[in-house]
């Protein structure tokens, strides 16, 4: 498989559902010298600290003038807090299906992804704009179905959406592999696997490139939580992939997930935030991202 | 009598389950372990060893391959698909998202939900390790208890309160993981104080624990977040005060 592009189309024979990628609509953009186009999902196991990097990030490339699209498929709203944002208090895409024949929800008439974003995204700090699955409510899982259908389709519109083509796209996962088989980042040309230095976290990342690379994918690894010298070794020795990223262990980052606020208005210079501040250099330099697939 | 354990990812729901299911064991309950997450990691914290977790084969895994036949009953794959874990305590891996086109997560074999409304849990006790988050239980886990871990963080206690809105058939015992002081029990207590509440305090050993790939038992049986849980296993099978 060709990866000569910058968006090298590893997903588009993805999961149950292929992903309809059209070529040239993102690649013909042309870019600011310097810039690099951004289009990451963070995968990885609960706890392993996938909201605060994905919402730092996106706090972090917005301060730098990107438009940041933030994507957060998780039913349950953690990327929000990371972000600094309000969650929504009903799914936001509620309103933008109805029901066709045989019961499948499908976005309304009119309703593409670029719309979806304008109208049911919300603003978030630094003109972050992000968009959610949405809430669970708390009597049931019956009114996130519509939303979360409709957020699958808004995800496999993404790539060939031209209005949003120079935007920046940072998408959160909930935990484990699930939406990662299931192609729930058809937009995304970089893996971020997060992993802390346990055997739990590095597995799942070890399962996560593999996944990754079955479909001739690369997975980036950023090892979280890494108190020890050794600590980001041992995950690249589990997990398989090296690490490109260190962050180490930080209090900050428990104190903002106890109080549930963003760590970049928390406790920006602490460790942590410059680690993941650091990440997005690497990234946007190329100095880590340059994708080989196999 | 049959066990859900639920919450955010890495609140501790596995270490939670496999100590549980470890020291009921011990004390000479029948104990069937269910991995019921899409990313299996139960057998690390039963004391298999990590690359022997991670090669475990699944049921549904099993049965497209062939490798075992399909069965007529819950119990005919629980019977084809157990291995032992230390102690006696017998392991059912219920599903591993490991493939490239997974097919449909809904209809694609049996569910955990299925397996634990079905298994017989009179005679033993059935440990039901589910995946993170709020859906596991919404989509009709069938248990008689509850167990809902919480670390001290506000994304972790909203999704305890969503699974405790979602389990509320069941007897619910909301585990505070992690616990350092007052201050993180006072955030736990302040949005799940209705419920019971089990304590298990920060703890090096099951740290150290996850680092190495052990079971917590397996590196101190007498530190005091394993000791927290061995507690709590005694109080599941004691009668339950539900009244």
């Amino acid at each position: 498989m060709s990866t000569a592009g910058p968006y090298p189309k590893f997903w588009a024979t993805v999961g149950s559902r292929p992903a309809r990628r059209r070529p040239g609509v993102v690649d013909d953009y042309e870019w600011p010298p310097g810039e690099r186009p951004l289009r990451i999902v963070v995968v990885g196991k609960g706890g392993a600290g996938k909201s605060v990097v994905a919402g730092t990030m996106a706090r972090i490339l917005a301060r730098r003038g990107r438009r940041v699209l933030a994507l957060d498929t998780d039913g349950v709203p953690g990327l929000a807090l990371s972000l600094g944002a309000t969650p929504p208090s009903t799914p936001p895409l509620v309103a933008a299906v109805d029901q066709a024949e045989g019961g499948c929800w499908r976005l309304k008439k009119g309703v593409g992804p670029v719309r979806a974003v304008q109208r049911f995204s919300t603003l978030a700090p630094d003109g972050v704009r992000v968009l959610e699955v949405g809430d669970h409510p708390v009597s049931g899982v019956a009114s996130v179905t519509p939303s979360a259908q409709a957020f699958y389709q808004v995800i496999h519109g993404l790539p060939e959406a031209r209005a949003l083509r120079a935007w920046t796209m940072i998408g959160d996962h909930p935990a484990g592999p699930r939406q990662t088989t299931h192609d729930w980042a058809s937009y995304a040309d970089t893996l971020l696997v997060v992993a802390e230095p346990t055997w739990k976290s590095a597995l799942t990342a070890r399962r996560l490139a593999e996944l990754a690379s079955a479909r001739g994918a690369a997975a980036l690894t950023v090892a979280t939580k890494v108190s020890s010298p050794g600590d980001a070794d041992r995950v690249t020795q589990i997990a398989g992939v090296p690490v490109v990223a260190t962050i180490p262990a930080d209090e900050a980052v428990r104190e903002s997930d106890r109080l549930g606020v963003a760590l970049i208005d928390h406790a920006p210079s602490c460790p942590a935030a410059r680690a993941i501040e650091q990440l997005v250099d690497d990234l946007v330099d190329g100095k880590v991202g340059q994708v080989t697939g196999p | 009598m049959k066990i859900a354990v639920a919450g955010k990812g890495g609140a501790g729901k596995t270490t939670v389950s496999g100590t549980v299911a470890r020291q009921l064991s011990r004390a000479g309950h029948p104990v069937l372990a269910i991995d019921a997450d899409t990313n299996p990691m139960l057998g690390i914290s039963l004391g298999m060893g990590p690359e022997e977790t991670y090669r475990l084969l699944t049921v549904r895994q099993g049965l497209d391959d062939g490798t075992i036949e399909h069965q007529h009953s819950v119990e005919g794959l629980v019977e084809a698909f157990g291995v032992d874990a230390p102690d006696g305590v017998r392991l059912v891996v219920a599903m591993r998202e490991a493939r490239v086109d997974p097919g449909c997560v809904c209809c694609g074999g049996i569910t955990p939900q299925q397996m634990l409304g079905e298994l017989e849990g009179e005679r033993r006790t059935v440990v039901c390790d589910m995946e993170a988050g709020v859906g596991a239980i919404v989509r009709g886990g069938k248990a008689d208890i509850v167990l809902i871990v919480v670390e001290p963080s506000v994304k972790s206690i909203d999704v305890g309160i969503r699974v405790a809105a979602a389990a509320a058939e069941a007897e619910v015992i909301v585990v505070a993981n992690r616990i350092r002081g007052e201050a993180d029990l006072e955030a736990i207590r302040a949005e799940l104080g209705d419920h019971e509440l089990a304590v298990v305090p920060e703890d090096p050993t099951i740290a150290l624990a996850d680092v190495e790939g052990r079971a917590p038992i397996d590196v101190d049986p007498g530190a005091p977040g394993v000791g927290a849980l061995a507690r709590l296993a005694e109080r599941l099978v004691a009668q339950p005060v539900r009244g």
